[in-house]
């Protein structure tokens, strides 16, 4: 055949594969408890983005991406669209929450204590280079408290909420079978609360922080105070076919509750995810405090944070420019050339 | 009613990986794009096993259309062996078993990126157009529901506007890919970025059209005999590309859609852009048994 | 590394029901071969939990209440089986959508004979020019409330079943009883 080597492109794919792969070389079980033990906050990281909870999936996603997080949280969300959904938890309530760490920046002390929980908060940044020289960096063991923190915690906005500081969102009796689900409905503006808060959870983490930072900055109208911000273990509980209640497990969660001043009242913006991420939630809380009669078009409004923290669709459009573009390319071509040649017939001087 | 009569057996994946509730809500979606023709219809968009901006959108409606009798073919910028075409024409037949071609005739379901093939598509041939952007008010409007509304309204005014500024500005409608069409004199669509040259092919077809977004969740189609006419003004017809009268250097074909192919010596050379059309092209000349199919534009020309 | 997966029975007749369903959509008026349970066969191919239905036939109320489908009256359902069809005024209340949101008008299911009866001429995106049928089964009225329903791009979208026939009446085309 005289034209192309119409397989060509398939070789082509096929090799460019292998050389991503053969860098990682082979992925053993090893290899995935190793990620699960060593990296928590990353696996945490990708399952919170791609909304699923297993981190024994999630590190294999790591491990099969080399660490490219878009690409794991892409093949994780490809994967659960296509799991079956079984049943619908029962509702979450902060006071059930079994906390690990629980603070607010709103008062010196609230009900049930500041509890600082694991964190490098107030740790020095320096890296531990003895370990490049053959010496292991064994941390120290952490001495426990003569009294244990409670394991659950009252809500710091209910104690607000009694001092008539704060209304707190009304209860909301949707069925759980009829909560809207963003992965099973397209995106519409003005959206579901259900949708947001979904949307927030699974939004890139990158992405909710530049957008809410922006808004801390002075792009939004609100300033944030820390309410409360909780890294817990939260319990599944499900309801079998014949009507038992079980716990399915736990699962780790991150929430924030941002407030700022509104007239006689505080505002309140609200964020969870799944896994412990801090920065995520606190940035999304802002973004949701701040997105109530946000402008058209600025960072702080739902339609403009929503669809541009949304990683898969966003790092997925970015490496789409890498596909040729020259049929489009060679039509603007077209149309360009032929202006110019209109442009400089009229220039020419009238015979 | 027990457990079993509710569940079914677990498969390592569907047939044609979407699972049946994905495909049932793409179902309900396609007919209503059908029913209002040119209209953007907001749908679920699964992820798939390919990025977002690659041709998610209209993955989902071939794995949906997709059985395995039918004869897939996968277009990328009007060539077959395009990487991303391959890409997703192996994937395609990996997860539904169906036969693939390169040839335009044999085809019954057509994905595409960007083209519209050179032969007449038929009644009983599908077109699978992938949309990277569905707005054709985007660049006047990038608010999605503000610009939902003007749909609503079938207020195209700053459209119009745009359009008109440009000829000023430039002498014509600066417009490359993606010309804004009127559909069924109701609903103004992108039609993807194909170029010019493929918009009149829409123009009262013979085949159906889907154009189905996967990134941006929304999905419009162009039903057979249905006007789909690009936004003009009467005093300024709508010009496509200047390809009449090129010919391909390596297929002799003349009077398609050529992709330009800059040489050292700062000219260029001309290759056409549905390269199987070249490919069938050259084995006819070199005496194989081939057929050509009828073709949309007869001579560099658009046959009405 | 991975297998084709073949294709159930379930999958099969769902993905054949629906290939007839959309070319008969994309065409109206022209009738197309679908399953000879014809009713059923759409209920499986369109209908699951997210779907609210309104059915007013009884035979195939249980294959609805299988599918999950929330079942609904004419107003609020997004998919109406209306069976033999008696009375019209079910028409003005079905789901039209909106403007914003045309593709909430409802998908209507009814029985007819397609071949004999009224004499219709078709027009609209589809139709070739335009094409005549007979169209039989229908209540007294139903193609002028049809029109007086539909403020495209509002509407519902309509598929007639005749035995082991359907065709496709979307909200775009026009009716005229001649």
């Amino acid at each position: 055949m005289a034209y192309v080597a119409t397989r060509g492109g398939e070789r082509a794919i096929e090799q460019a594969e292998r050389l991503f792969r053969a860098e990682m070389g082979t992925i053993t079980p090893e290899r995935i408890n190793e990620i699960k033990a060593a990296m928590p906050y990353l696996v945490d990281r990708v399952m919170g983005e791609a909304s699923l909870y297993d981190e024994d999936i999630a590190a294999l996603a790591l491990a099969q991406t080399g660490g490219e997080l878009y690409e794991a949280v892409l093949v994780l969300r490809a994967w659960r669209t296509t799991q079956p959904r079984l049943s619908v938890a029962d509702p979450i309530e902060q006071d059930a929450l079994f906390t690990h760490r629980r603070l607010s920046a709103a008062f010196k002390d609230i009900p049930g204590g500041q509890l600082l929980g694991p964190t490098l908060d107030y740790s020095h940044r320096l890296l531990a280079t003895q370990v490049l020289t053959g010496e292991a960096f064994d941390p120290v063991p952490v001495e426990p408290a003569a009294t244990p923190a409670p394991a659950h915690q009252p809500s710091v906005s209910a104690w607000q909420a009694a001092n008539d500081l704060v209304d707190l969102p009304k209860g909301d009796a949707t069925r759980p079978d009829d909560i809207p689900d963003i992965t099973r409905e397209p995106l519409l503006f003005p959206s579901k609360r259900a949708h947001t808060l979904q949307s927030l959870a699974r939004g890139e983490t990158g992405g909710v922080l530049a957008l809410g930072y922006a808004a801390m900055r002075g792009y939004g109208q609100a300033h944030p105070t820390v309410n409360e911000l909780r890294l817990a273990e939260a319990e599944i509980v499900v309801t079998h076919p014949k009507g038992t209640k079980f716990s399915a497990g736990r699962v780790k969660v991150s929430q924030a509750e941002v407030l700022s001043k509104k007239d006689e009242k505080l505002e309140l913006g609200f964020a969870a995810t799944l896994g412990w991420n801090e920065v995520k939630v606190i940035a999304a809380a802002t973004l949701d405090l701040n997105s109530a009669g946000a402008p058209k078009g600025s960072a702080t409004e739902e339609e403009f944070f929503l669809y541009h923290t949304e990683g898969v669709e966003s790092s997925g459009f970015c490496i789409h420019f890498k596909l040729p573009h020259y049929v489009t390319f060679q039509s603007s071509l077209d149309a360009m050339r032929d202006a110019k040649a209109r442009s400089a017939q009229q220039k020419e001087p009238a015979q | 009613m027990s457990l079993k009569t509710l569940t079914r057996d677990w498969e390592p994946m569907s047939y044609g990986f979407l699972d049946a509730s994905a495909k049932r809500e793409l179902r309900r979606k396609m007919l209503k794009a059908v029913a209002v023709p040119g209209c953007q219809m907001p749908y679920a968009s699964r992820e798939v096993p390919m990025a977002r901006g690659w041709g998610t959108g209209g993955l989902q409606v071939s794995l949906t259309l997709i059985n395995p009798k039918t004869c897939v073919k996968v277009i990328d910028q009007g060539a077959d062996d395009s990487v991303n075409a391959a890409s997703i024409r192996s994937f395609l037949a990996k997860v539904s078993g169906a036969p693939t071609t390169l040839d335009t005739l044999k085809a019954d379901l057509i994905q595409s990126r960007h083209r519209i093939p050179e032969e007449v598509l038929r009644e009983d041939q599908v077109l699978v157009l992938q949309v990277p952007n569905p707005e054709p008010l985007r660049s006047v409007q990038p608010n999605m529901s503000i610009a939902r509304q003007m749909h609503a309204d079938a207020d195209y005014g700053r459209m119009w506007l745009q359009l008109y500024e440009q000829i000023v500005r430039s002498g014509r409608i600066m417009q490359g890919a993606s010309y804004p069409s009127m559909v069924n004199g109701r609903h103004v669509m992108t039609p993807s970025p194909i170029p010019r040259w493929d918009v009149p092919k829409l123009n009262m077809a013979k085949h159906l059209t889907i154009l189905s977004a996967g990134r941006e969740k929304r999905i419009f189609a162009v039903p057979p005999y249905t006007r789909v006419e690009p936004l003009v003004f009467d005093d300024v017809p709508y010009k496509v590309e200047d390809h009449a009268k090129l010919t391909c250097n390596r297929s002799g074909a003349r009077g398609f859609f050529m992709n330009e192919i800059p040489q050292e010596d700062g000219s260029s050379t001309h290759e056409i852009s549905d390269s199987e059309y070249g490919v069938k092209a050259i084995r006819r000349t070199e005496g194989d048994d081939i057929v050509l199919g009828d073709t949309w534009y007869k001579n560099g020309e658009m046959s009405s | 590394m991975l297998t084709v997966p073949t294709a159930t029975a379930t999958e099969t007749r769902a993905n054949h029901t629906f290939e007839a369903l959309l070319w008969a959509l994309s065409r109206p008026g022209m009738p197309r071969d679908i399953a000879s349970d014809a009713e059923a066969a759409i209920i499986d191919a369109l209908i699951d939990r997210e779907c609210k239905v309104y059915c007013a036939d009884p035979v195939l109320m249980p294959l609805i209440l299988k599918t999950g489908a929330f079942l609904s009256d004419p107003t609020t359902a997004d998919h109406a089986f209306l069976g033999k069809l008696i009375d019209v005024n079910v028409l003005e209340s079905l789901r039209a959508g909106s403007d914003l949101y045309p593709d909430d008008g409802a998908t209507v299911v009814a029985n007819a004979q397609i071949g004999t009866g009224q004499l219709l001429r078709l027009s609209g995106p589809g139709v070739d020019g335009s094409l005549q049928i007979n169209i039989d089964g229908l209540p007294q009225g139903f193609w002028a409330k049809r029109a007086d329903c539909l403020r495209y791009p509002m509407g519902f979208d309509i598929f007639l079943i005749d035995g082991a026939r359907v065709i496709g009446l979307p909200r775009s085309t026009q009716i005229e009883v001649l």
